[in-house]
């Protein structure tokens, strides 16, 4: 109606014609919305939402930078939250759950026009009276720091992509100019040599810097164990154990032609069920 | 110090039984499936060769042992012989089963919901504002889809011309997403486009460039797949300049795809290599055995 009931918008999406996309649909759905800012990467939404203080953010789930969820975790303070995706499982299920506003892409002239209608209810709500309703900010602060946290969980089984373990994954090897990224997986066993460590794959062989006791803390202990002072060894490529005419356990591998020297102290870990 | 004298002549005598010991079974396997007619030969030499010397001893004691082992555990021997024959056989299934194990793995891991909705949500909107890259990103949709599937079925149909060309599709569909944060650079000589390949290998490792290398990457990046053979070897490279691998990162399913199935069709003669090169970045190498010549 009068000009102070104009609102701003900030539109957060790395792909661009998904932008373009929102952005038509938003002017024909709600022609009195003016879009300020439109932004590539997580990192520029916050920016840009802190510089603008938009009353409405549309944000991409997945961006580069720093996710939709982050992004909104610094902005729901100054800006309603509308979050996008075109595929997430499990941020569905818990958009589903609380009150937090999402749209499914690509977004439908229909479920934008509902979406937005809502919004505006909203936010002339909280403009009129005594500007002393602020929304609950606590409560979408928690719900945003619980969808962080269920994404990050469900994330790990969900995706499968790298998720984060914990645990050293890739050993990092010297070769020539590059460094080789030789994968846990592929590594027989780890022993000492003096000042280096020497890392045993079935067709290579490296020499590292870090120490045995640096691999001990670093590396999953139930996929390497320790049988030596100076040895690891990867649980999954030993093949038998056996014992020589000193009465020392001599671990045969899989793939390798070499025996393994199990230490008293650790004998242990080759009883007889 | 005399601690230490004992340790080494424990050491030495240790090493000389082990040694003994171990030529002494492996004579003992021998004679335990050699043919009766080739062991006759071999006791008609030594009595032969002793006799010149004039030293038939080590010559009876040579026959006398020998013989006493073929009677006595030749049977058992042979059979224990046979059962690892049949091992190794049942083994050479378990293979089999893997490898198709792993082919519907790498299927599953190809087709990813994420992508598919992704990708359908830009047709979708493409249709509005721009119908000739709608009807293009379709079609590339469509070649993905096609050349994806009935090749899982297709025993041995990879040739990298075709691997290329089904990367191609793949790439062009992340490029109408990411527009100007992707670029792409394929560096494959003609002569290579025929040589056999193995499905689902290159996408793999441009989707995980693409994925965990460029898209975390705010500015993008370029993706390159060179192709060359080295010494009767086919290096495939696919490099990036994302964000490099963290050490902590699993390797995910799809890297171990790859080397369990080089391991299954090529043994030892293939191998999968990654490293990060000091200008930043990614780099996978699939190294597999060149024939110069395909045979028809």
């Amino acid at each position: 109606m009068s000009t102070d009931q104009t609102f701003t918008a900030l539109i957060a999406d790395d792909e661009a014609p998904m932008r373009d996309l929102l952005r038509a649909r938003l002017q024909a759905v709600w022609p009195g919305l003016q879009i300020v800012a439109e932004a590539a990467n997580g990192l520029q939404a916050v920016e840009l939402g802190e510089q603008h203080k938009t009353d409405i953010a549309f944000l991409d789930i997945r961006m580069p930078g720093m996710s939709g969820i982050e992004a909104a975790r610094q902005l729901y303070r100054h800006s309603h939250i509308v979050f996008a995706t075109a595929y997430d499982q499990y941020a569905l299920d818990a958009f589903q759950q609380g009150a937090l506003d999402y749209l499914l892409k690509p977004v439908s002239a229909e479920r934008l026009a509902t979406t937005c209608a809502r919004l505006r209810t909203r936010l002339e709500a909280s403009r009129q009276p005594s500007r002393l309703a602020p929304a609950p900010p606590e409560d979408i602060g928690r719900q945003l720091a619980q969808l962080t946290a269920l994404l990050e969980n469900k994330g790990k089984a969900a995706a499968e992509a790298r998720p984060k373990s914990g645990y050293l994954r890739w050993i990092q090897a010297q070769v020539g100019a590059s460094l080789r990224m030789v994968s846990t997986r592929e590594v027989l066993f780890f022993q000492s040599d003096e000042k280096y460590t020497r890392v045993q794959t079935t067709s290579a062989e490296f020499l590292i810097r870090k120490t045995l006791k640096e691999l001990l803390d670093e590396l999953d202990p139930d996929e390497f164990w320790r049988i030596h002072r100076s040895t690891l060894v990867r649980v999954d490529a030993i093949a038998e154990v056996s014992r020589d005419l000193r009465g020392r356990q001599m671990l045969r591998l899989k793939n390798y032609k070499g025996e393994l020297e199990v230490s008293r102290n650790h004998s242990y870990l080759f009883q007889q069920m | 110090m005399r601690a230490s004298h004992i340790n080494h002549a424990l050491d030495f005598v240790r090493d000389a039984v082990n040694e003994a010991s171990k030529w002494w079974w492996r004579f003992f396997d021998w004679v335990a499936v050699v043919e009766w007619r080739r062991l006759f030969l071999t006791w008609f030499l030594v009595l032969l060769f002793f006799g010149m010397l004039n030293t038939p001893e080590p010559a009876v004691w040579y026959i006398f042992i020998s013989f006493a082992v073929k009677v006595l555990a030749g049977g058992k021997r042979k059979a224990e012989l046979m059962a690892r024959d049949a091992t190794m056989q049942a083994n050479v299934a378990t293979l089999e089963r893997r490898l198709m194990e792993a082919r519907m793995a790498a299927l599953q891991a190809q087709v990813e919901p994420h992508f598919l909705f992704n990708t359908l949500a830009l047709i979708g909107q493409l249709i509005e504002t721009d119908p000739p890259e709608a009807a293009r990103v379709h079609a590339h949709l469509i070649d993905y889809l096609r050349a994806t599937l009935p090749q899982m079925r297709a025993r041995d149909g990879g040739t990298l011309g075709k691997q290329v060309e089904l990367s191609r599709a793949y790439l062009a569909i992340m490029q109408a997403r990411m527009k100007e944060r992707l670029g792409v650079r394929f560096i494959v000589p003609m002569f290579l486009h025929s040589a056999p390949f193995p499905p689902m290998m290159l996408q793999t490792l441009i989707e995980n460039s693409i994925k965990h290398g460029l898209e975390p990457k705010i500015e993008g990046g370029t993706v390159t797949v060179r192709a060359q053979v080295v010494d009767a070897t086919l290096q495939v490279e696919v490099c990036d300049d994302g964000v490099g691998i963290d050490p902590h990162a699993d390797d995910g399913v799809g890297l171990a795809n790859i080397r369990e199935r080089l391991q299954l069709l090529y043994g030892s003669q293939a191998e999968l290599l990654i490293a990060t090169p000091p200008g930043g970045g990614a780099c996978a190498t699939i190294r597999l055995p060149y024939q110069m010549m395909e045979n028809a």
